[in-house]
């Protein structure tokens, strides 16, 4: 039997449903020593914003149970050098390529969207509503995100999507009450998926010297501690909105991706794994592929939102 | 080149109170490996610890590598249960390496506690490569904490003990000896300890004029330079600053490139 990995996101079909999450594969040349990086179904490039930014002061890192906190604040090297830099590579390795992108005003997301699709940069993008390391937690109390107001995202989506034809995907946030809401803002506005979830903001202290791990106080949560979260999202997401959804969050192996296709994802990426085992994506293409075969699945789609609930 | 290899635990000692030495078996690892580069560790293979851990390089052989670690967490205190015979996941060799740049007729070392660990191998090379055996500073809080001495001393290196309660050797800091050695020629120094320590080893080295490569250490997730956890304020090549990740562009620095002003006390 054959079996079909290939999905489609918008008008772009991927040859599986295997991605990266955004900041964690930097723009593929690292991880490219250890894989073949064209297998994956899409690259999925660290967020890039208008100027280079220099990110949060460190420590910016730090372990919890089952996970990691971060507080990288969107380090990257800007657009200009990317495109000149950072874009031949992953082309001349015929990647396909998902350009995350962050900006502080829908005029800033635009700007990115439209020089990405000028220049060739990106056959996807996806717009980080969500990151929640790029304000101070010291000096404000509340640190709205984008993500965070149904109503902003439905803006900011709908002004990207009408000056690019791009497949266009919106990651939120599961800072919320109801993460259904702004998800249906994006499918509002124009946008072709949406990727559930960014981290979910958390808090180490050193009891010694009863200081924050994290120089910028708190930080994003990732890894398998999250996992149960991030795959109730999908399914309370994926049952609301029509477009497909990109689930992640605490994805290790096969099985984890599967739950995810199961609960109604219709690609998944895998995110903080990576830096303990960087083949993990290899993994789980042939493991998908495996159980499809042992499951009489010609086509993973058919797996997508398959969860009997009784 | 492949990097990550499964390695055979060939020998685990307990070297001093809470400090181990692993030699781990693998010929493909050994062979890439340079002085100053590190490897990232697979403690366990479960979800806690969830990261591996960085540790640096102590000394290579035709077919494996040798670690020298302190116990001070949760990873390293499963590390340090790990038995001869068993197996464990190593990815590595990572990072740069020591540059040990002709003409220089002093090579001197500023080793301060754990910080030792990439030495041995860097005075073998530079035994190799320049035939002429480095000064060490070993500095440790008692004499628990001096390590590899012995190791030294067979490689004819010339050595200073220093100890803050006075136990072993001079008593006092690793810097105290430094400022008090005056070399004729150009002299490289290298060092590895507590961040404090580097940051004054570096200033002693600007006032004498030495070049000074520090092996810096950081929290670190990914080892490979795509997390930007690890990273530091520097001034390199091209652009005025950046934030210069330790797992790539170090562990290795020339310590003018940090910006120790804009680094706090960690």
């Amino acid at each position: 039997m054959d079996v079909s990995l290939q999905i489609s996101i918008g008008k772009l079909i991927l040859k599986n449903p295997v991605t990266v999450a955004s900041g964690t594969f930097g723009y593929g040349e690292e991880y490219a020593e250890y894989f073949d990086i064209s297998e994956l179904g899409a690259v999925t490039i660290k967020s890039l914003t208008l100027k280079p930014r220099l990110g949060n002061v460190p420590p910016r890192i730090v372990e919890t149970p089952a996970g990691m906190l971060n507080a990288i604040g969107l380090q990257n090297v800007g657009i200009e050098t990317y495109l000149k830099y950072k874009l031949p590579f992953l082309r001349e390795k015929k990647c396909t390529i998902i350009a995350n992108i962050y900006g502080t005003s829908i005029e800033e997301y635009v700007q990115l969207a439209e020089q990405l699709e000028k220049e060739g940069g990106a056959d996807a993008i996806e717009m980080n509503l969500s990151c929640p390391n790029v304000h101070d937690a010291k000096s404000k109390f509340k640190c709205p995100l984008i993500a965070q107001s149904p109503e902003w995202v439905e803006k900011y989506t709908y002004a990207v999507r009408s000056i690019t034809k791009l497949p266009l995907i919106v990651k939120l946030s599961p800072n919320v009450a109801d993460i259904t809401e702004p998800a249906l803002s994006a499918e509002k506005g124009g946008a072709d998926a949406v990727s559930i979830i960014n981290t979910l903001l958390g808090m180490a202290i050193d009891v010694n010297t009863r200081k924050p791990k994290l120089r910028n106080v708190v930080g994003g949560l990732s890894g398998p501690a999250i996992r149960p979260v991030a795959l109730k999202m999908v399914w309370d997401v994926s049952r609301t909105v029509k477009i497909p959804v990109i689930g992640m969050g605490g994805i290790c192996s096969a099985s984890d991706a599967l739950e995810f296709l199961i609960a109604g994802a219709r690609m998944i990426a895998v995110g903080s794994y990576l830096f303990r085992d960087p083949l993990v994506p290899m993994r789980i293409i042939q493991g998908l592929r495996d159980y499809c075969l042992t499951h009489n699945i010609d086509d993973i789609n058919k797996l997508v939102g398959s969860v009997i609930v009784e | 080149m492949k990097k990550l290899h499964e390695c055979l635990i060939t020998l685990h000692n307990l070297v001093a109170p809470h400090h181990y030495r692993m030699v781990l078996q693998n010929k493909d690892l050994a062979i890439h490996s340079s002085p100053g580069q590190f490897v990232m560790l697979e403690v366990s293979t479960g979800y806690y610890p969830f990261l591996r851990r960085p540790m640096s390089i102590e000394r290579i052989f035709s077919d494996g590598v040798s670690i020298l670690y302190k116990v001070c967490g949760e990873g390293t205190k499963i590390l340090s249960t790990l038995s001869v015979g068993e197996k464990i996941n190593v990815q590595g060799p990572l990072g740069n390496s020591f540059p040990i740049p002709e003409g220089y007729p002093h090579y001197l070392i500023v080793a301060g506690g754990i910080g030792v660990a990439p030495f041995p191998a860097l005075v073998e090379k530079i035994l190799k490569v320049r035939g002429i055996p480095p000064e060490i500073i070993l500095a440790g809080k008692d004499y628990n904490h001096l390590l590899c001495e012995k190791d030294f001393k067979q490689m004819g290196c010339k050595i200073h003990l220093v100890t803050e309660d006075g136990s072993a050797g001079q008593s006092g800091l690793a810097t105290d000896v430094l400022e008090t050695i005056n070399t004729q020629g150009e002299t490289i120094v290298y060092t590895c300890g507590p961040l404090p320590m580097i940051k004054n080893v570096h200033k002693i080295c600007v006032q004498k004029g030495w070049l000074c490569y520090a092996s810096l250490e950081a929290e670190m997730a990914c080892g490979e330079g795509v997390c930007l956890g690890c990273v530091l304020p520097a001034k390199m090549e091209i652009e005025n600053e950046m934030m210069a990740r330790v797992c790539k562009e170090g562990p290795i620095f020339d310590t003018q490139v940090i910006l120790w002003d804009k680094i706090g006390d960690r």
